[in-house]
């Protein structure tokens, strides 16, 4: 399963796909973890994502940004304060359960 | 009551603020100027290097080397951070379109054109026999005709951060102008019998011709100096950016920003970094014509004098929660924030420790950007340390980046680790008070298990 989560610049993002990745691999999960800038999004997440995730501190493109998503059929969600974090993996692991139910 | 109040401000406040941010053509401006940082940043470079004989001996083989290559080495610059505009209109027309769903390489094509249209070209012509025969007489004359190029030239003045605003304005002008006749249906419709390949090459003949008609009407035909006319206008602003009152500002809405998890940079930065590309770039320029530099306060300041370690000077934090915490979550914060923060990252502490919403946190994490600010300020205005006049990559660490942004400058390096020492005294009563309740909460947690 692949998850887009963007950020400002894609830099701050990069530490919590970090975190993601290794949540998901201590529950045996096949998660790959991609971090993108808000330019990138709307082409970035054209390509196979499962789910894209915002980081908190730019909420308020939320919109802007789901509604690229939506126009290419992939769920967005908008990360919670907590899981934003380098100890947040499992609180990030949750929130995408949450959407997209059990991961294979 | 506080969480109420909180709540109340973020509802009715800070986020409604930070959704303006979002209007279309502030997004578009701030997307374009952002698409050409990496431009500013690398060309930066070059005249870091270029000047690095300033802060060498002279007497040194490189020194020298770099003394007789430095017009030379300084080409790329003048191709690059000097011309900044052109580069930002296109992605200002590219991002704009986009946003209205119309074709954003059109769009940007568009903007460029339009931009283009209030740079007059010069046309010089070839010395006469006049000029020719006294130029035989004065090797001062002939060697000075050697180096004026003839035909037609683009004068570079305009082309760069002195031209933002016109640029941003006859941008949005072009898109507007496409948007409109792509929306009302004013373009020349061919007959259906017409291929629809060949019909669309006309359609987008339309917006080309107004703008094309409109500007140069405007800056070539009847000769209006619209370069002068809004330099005058932003004048003020320009200079009312550079003042510590407007400083202490942006700092304080950046902080107040991110004290709710909302990234403040990014909205104040949207609105001011055209201003501070204007007041880097006169330094710029001046510095590399050995003029006097005078801008205080273009973003490397704040970059690495005011948000040392990112957002809130959260260095002297992350340095706290390294090597000082008790508590068993402040020690594992520590651990993984640390390495971040050097290279100016925060978001881990931000969201982590958390500073947002947390009124402990919050207290130092606006002093202590206000105090660095104000601090480097007068440092600069009095000299203390060189004017800021290079881009250097955000993330490097603070005192590497304040010494190649203020041109080579070793007192700035030493500005900024004092103001990192500073950043440690302020957050420190308010770091100890949060970990013992971290480390209290932790027992408590104990007790009961």
């Amino acid at each position: 399963m692949k998850v887009l989560l963007v950020c400002s610049q894609g830099m701050s993002s990069a530490i919590a796909a970090k975190a993601l990745q290794e949540a998901a691999a201590k529950q045996g999960l096949d998660v790959t973890v991609t971090e993108c800038s808000t330019q990138a999004f709307a082409e970035e997440i054209k390509n196979g994502y499962a789910i894209g995730m915002v980081a908190p501190q730019i909420r308020h493109r939320f919109d802007t940004l789901k509604a690229q998503a939506d126009a290419a059929g992939i769920p967005c969600v908008l990360i919670q304060p907590q899981g934003y974090t380098p100890l947040g993996g499992p609180k990030l692991l949750a929130q995408i359960k949450e959407v997209l139910g059990e991961i294979k | 009551m506080f969480d109420k109040i909180t709540k109340f401000m973020d509802e009715k406040l800070s986020t409604p603020m930070a959704k303006l941010a979002e209007q279309r053509h502030l997004r578009a401006i701030r997307d374009g100027i952002i698409a050409t940082l990496p431009l500013i940043i690398v060309s930066s470079m070059f005249m870091v290097i270029a000047f690095l004989p300033n802060s060498m001996p002279a007497d040194w083989g490189i020194t020298q080397f770099l003394m007789a290559n430095q017009t030379k080495i300084l080409l790329p610059y003048r191709v690059s951070m000097y011309i900044m505009t052109l580069y930002a209109v296109f992605g200002i027309g590219y991002s704009l379109a986009c946003s209205y769903d119309l074709d954003g390489l059109s769009g940007g094509i568009l903007a460029e054109l339009a931009f283009l249209l209030t740079i007059i070209p010069a046309s010089i012509p070839a010395p006469g026999a006049a000029v020719t025969a006294l130029a035989a007489e004065s090797a001062d004359l002939a060697n000075y005709l050697a180096q004026v190029p003839s035909g037609f030239v683009l004068p570079m003045g305009n082309l760069g951060s002195a031209g933002m605003f016109i640029g941003i304005i006859v941008s949005f002008f072009a898109v507007e102008v496409f948007r409109w006749t792509q929306k009302s249906g004013f373009k020349i419709s061919m007959p259906p019998q017409v291929p629809s390949s060949v019909a669309r090459s006309f359609e987008s003949l339309t917006p080309t011709a107004i703008v094309l008609i409109v500007v140069a009407a405007i800056t070539m035909f009847i000769g209006i100096d619209v370069h002068g006319i809004v330099s005058k206008i932003v004048a003020p602003l320009v200079s009312a950016t550079d003042s510590l009152p407007s400083v202490l500002l942006i700092i304080f809405l950046a902080q107040f920003f991110w004290s709710f998890g909302i990234h403040g940079w990014s909205i104040v930065g949207s609105l001011a970094r055209p201003l501070w590309l204007v007041l880097l770039e006169e330094n710029t320029t001046n510095y590399v014509a050995s003029a006097a530099v005078t801008n205080i306060a273009a973003e490397p300041l704040y970059q690495w004098f005011v948000m040392i370690g990112g957002s809130g000077a959260t260095i002297g934090l992350a340095i706290l929660f390294a090597v000082r915490a008790k508590s068993a979550y402040g020690k594992a914060l520590g651990k993984t924030a640390i390495i971040p923060a050097i290279f100016n990252i925060n978001e881990p502490m931000i969201f982590g420790a958390p500073i947002v919403l947390n009124p402990m946190l919050i207290i130092p994490f606006i002093i202590a950007p206000l105090l660095n600010g104000t601090i480097a300020w007068f440092a600069t205005s009095m000299g203390l340390v060189n004017h800021v006049v290079a881009s250097s990559p955000w993330t490097l660490p603070g005192p590497i980046g304040a010494f190649l942004a203020c041109g080579n400058d070793w007192r700035a390096a030493v500005l900024s680790i004092l103001l990192i020492l500073l950043s440690i005294a302020i957050y420190y009563p308010f770091f100890k008070m949060y970990d013992n309740q971290l480390l209290e909460d932790e027992q408590n947690a104990d007790n009961a298990a």
